[in-house]
């Protein structure tokens, strides 16, 4: 057990944090935006290596990099290249940024869509491989501070390239992925707010000296801690049990994170201009990701109690049950 | 960063499991668990089994070869502290010894202090009991009115101690008293409790029996040399005590366990295949995952020798986020907890009603990672 960084580690984290930094201001035309998708910081990290760093390194480098680069307000797609593709297709490359999507939503709008070149759609028990070209993607107004886009025309799932018995690892994956996303982004928008409000007065106090403040903002920075250190331990495991964990820690709490949030940073704070909606509306896309919180809890639990029936969703019932839950 | 044990630390948790599966007797859960390890008979049993873990090296292992111990690592004494605290805690009250009595002394006391007081803690046979909340200062310990007045070469004693658990008990009391004006001018003191002047009562509450006790002190004469550390120094040393106290305890160990006894009481009634039930379980699971990992990054910062933060007040703040709802969870799924069913559900129910309070209210942890670990200011 040990919550250092490695040298290894601290090299990577540093090395990524170097690229991020000179990214970490929005552009001015972006400022306004619900969302900025940095198509250079994007080329920039896969020219770096930094989105193979899941295959040369390890699952628990991918969730550090997936980490860092989620404190930053841009977008970049870090979670399929960097840490999905390895497991699914391990050497094999794929053009990216993936899409992470379920068969059960395909009409709908995706994150990441409009970005995307390949789709990993999970289809129950097996994996399902699109290209997405980008004449066959609509983008989709949203207050989520991700691109989204509906295909189209929709993908011929049947005709698709299938990666038969690799939904449950699909969504495992996925699960710490997302994790490791909130983690990053929650600090950040607890930051962000921590520093307004210790700016902020009113009734000639800042905002951050009332005890009501205070106490809840500890909270939303537990939520932050708590998942920061799920999502890399499930990424250091392995094991399914421990990506449900984390992704219904994190899920569970995105709610807390982002009233909390908002109600400190008050007017401002629903404002683009602040800049909070670009961490926050991150937060609140990948709440109902990979089945949401409810399906990554009843995974879980299927895993560490084995009851007779364990989910409604029977795409989603097929969790990895070979972990060893502790 | 990684998060697994290393084999040392497998083989120790093992080592552990066998001496329980050694020293605890068949009716162990049916008759010594549900009585709480504040009870009479387990504090009884604790002198007796804490001394046969001694014999094994398995009572003080993180502690210096010259105060009993065996120089082991931290992390020795926290498997240690998992594997018994989800056993019923059969240490009884000696848990507290272990956890911060002994190390408190090792810092604060004069040498004649550690071997008298050490070499009995790691004897297995010395209970102590912890005279710090009285009737007007509890979250606010600092507004303490027991007085302790020096005349000559010792201390007069007075005034009364409540809650303090195992002091019917107890051989021994750490005491804080107040020796000066200031707010924080208190000192302690290792007051046996065969002292003259020493009497307790004990009264009932929600929490078992052994937990709620009061402690009269009129005119308890101790010598000079009762007293740890400096005269008016007992606040840096509380500070340090409590330090311990917040980790000590791993919540998320009997949380677990208490979680699994009543899905296994669901699942024998045939009512688990309720999917709200069950994820309403997991997400409780994932709580005390996160109170465990926020631990043992703590125990990993002290193994490192690294220095105090607030993150040992955040583990508190997470563990009893997980235990409230637990609690909620058994009311509502397994409500004859508390009605004549599972004894286990009922002792794990009633141990955590003042799982909020005890160590230092969730407000002040509130408070604490505010100001150290969000820099935030009070008006």
């Amino acid at each position: 057990m040990d919550f250092q960084l490695n040298e290894e580690q601290q090299a990577l984290v540093s090395a990524v944090q170097t690229i991020l930094q000179d990214h970490a201001e929005l552009p001015q035309s972006a400022r306004l935006q619900t969302h900025f998708f940095d198509h250079a910081l994007q080329e920039l990290l896969g020219s770096t290596g930094f989105l193979n760093v899941g295959r040369e390194l390890g699952t628990l480098a991918a969730a550090l990099v997936i980490i860092e680069a989620a404190r930053i307000p841009a977008v970049i797609e870090v979670t399929g290249q960097a840490l999905i593709l390895a497991q699914l297709v391990g050497d094999e490359r794929l053009r990216g940024p993936v899409a992470l999507l379920s068969e059960r939503d395909l009409p709908k709008a995706h994150r990441n869509l409009p970005i995307a070149r390949t789709a990993l759609i999970d289809v129950g028990e097996d994996v399902a491989i699109v290209d997405v070209e980008p004449a066959n993607v609509r983008s989709v107004e949203s207050i989520y501070a991700y691109p989204y886009g509906r295909f189209v025309q929709m993908p011929d799932l049947r005709a698709a390239r299938r990666l038969p018995g690799r939904g449950a690892k699909l969504r495992q994956w996925w699960r710490v992925g997302l994790a490791a996303e909130i983690a990053g982004a929650a600090q950040s928008a607890v930051s962000f707010t921590i520093s307004h409000v210790k700016q902020r007065h009113v009734f000639g106090h800042p905002v951050g000296a009332f005890q009501s403040v205070q106490h809840r903002l500890v909270q939303c920075h537990l939520v932050a801690t708590g998942t920061h250190y799920l999502a890399l331990r499930a990424a250091w495991s392995g094991e399914a049990y421990h990506a449900d964990l984390a992704a219904c820690y994190a899920q569970q709490h995105v709610q807390k994170l982002l009233v909390d949030l908002h109600q400190f940073t008050g007017a401002m704070g629903i404002t683009n201009e602040f800049l909070l909606h670009f961490w926050t509306y991150r937060l609140r896309a990948l709440q109902s990701e990979a089945g949401g919180m409810i399906e990554a809890a009843l995974s879980a639990a299927g895993s560490r109690w084995k009851p007779t029936e364990v989910s409604r969703a029977p795409q989603i019932a097929g969790a990895d049950t070979s972990a060893s839950p502790r | 960063m990684e998060f697994g044990w290393t084999p040392e630390q497998e083989d120790y948790r093992k080592r552990v499991r066998a001496a329980l599966g050694e020293l605890l007797p068949p009716n162990w859960n049916g008759f010594y668990v549900p009585q709480s390890y504040a009870s009479d008979a387990q504090i009884e049993f604790s002198r007796t089994f804490c001394a046969e873990l001694a014999k094994r090296g398995l009572l003080v292992p993180h502690w210096p070869k010259e105060y009993g111990g065996n120089n082991g690592e931290d992390w020795e004494h926290f498997i240690l502290g998992e594997e018994m605290k989800a056993a019923g805690e059969p240490r009884g009250p000696q848990y507290m010894n272990v956890n911060w009595i002994g190390p408190t002394l090792m810092r604060f006391g004069t040498e004649e202090q550690r071997r008298q007081h050490l070499l009995g803690i790691a004897s297995g046979t010395v209970i102590w009991c912890q005279g710090f909340s009285e009737p007007g200062a509890g979250t606010d310990l600092a507004a303490l009115v027991t007085r302790a007045e020096r005349h000559g070469d010792h201390y007069i004693i007075n005034g009364s101690k409540i809650w303090t658990s195992y002091a019917r008990k107890a051989d021994w009391c750490f005491l804080l008293a107040r020796t000066g004006p200031g707010r924080k001018e208190i000192s302690v003191f290792l007051v046996p409790m065969n002292t003259r002047g020493i009497t307790v009562t004990s009264f009932p509450g929600l929490i078992k029996d052994g937990h709620l006790n009061e402690v009269f002190c009129s005119d308890v004469e101790v010598p000079l040399d009762a007293r740890l550390g400096d005269e008016g120094g007992g606040w840096k040393i509380i500070t340090h005590a409590l330090s311990y106290e917040r980790v000590g305890v791993p919540r998320y160990h009997t949380g677990l366990k208490a979680l699994d006894l009543a899905i296994a009481q669901l699942k024998q009634e045939s009512r688990f295949d309720d999917p709200v039930m069950q994820s309403r379980a997991a997400l409780i699971a994932a709580k005390f995952e996160a109170a465990r990992l926020l631990t043992y990054q703590v125990v990993d910062q002290r193994v490192k020798r690294a220095p105090q933060t607030s993150d040992a007040n955040l583990c508190r703040i997470a563990a009893l986020e997980a235990v409230e709802d637990l609690m909620n969870f058994m009311v509502q799924y397994v409500p004859d907890c508390l009605a004549g069913g599972d004894a286990l559900l009922e002792d794990y129910y009633r141990i955590n009603v003042p799982a909020g309070i005890t160590g230092g209210t969730n407000e002040l942890q509130l408070d604490l990672v505010a100001k150290r670990g969000l820099g935030l200011v009070r008006k």
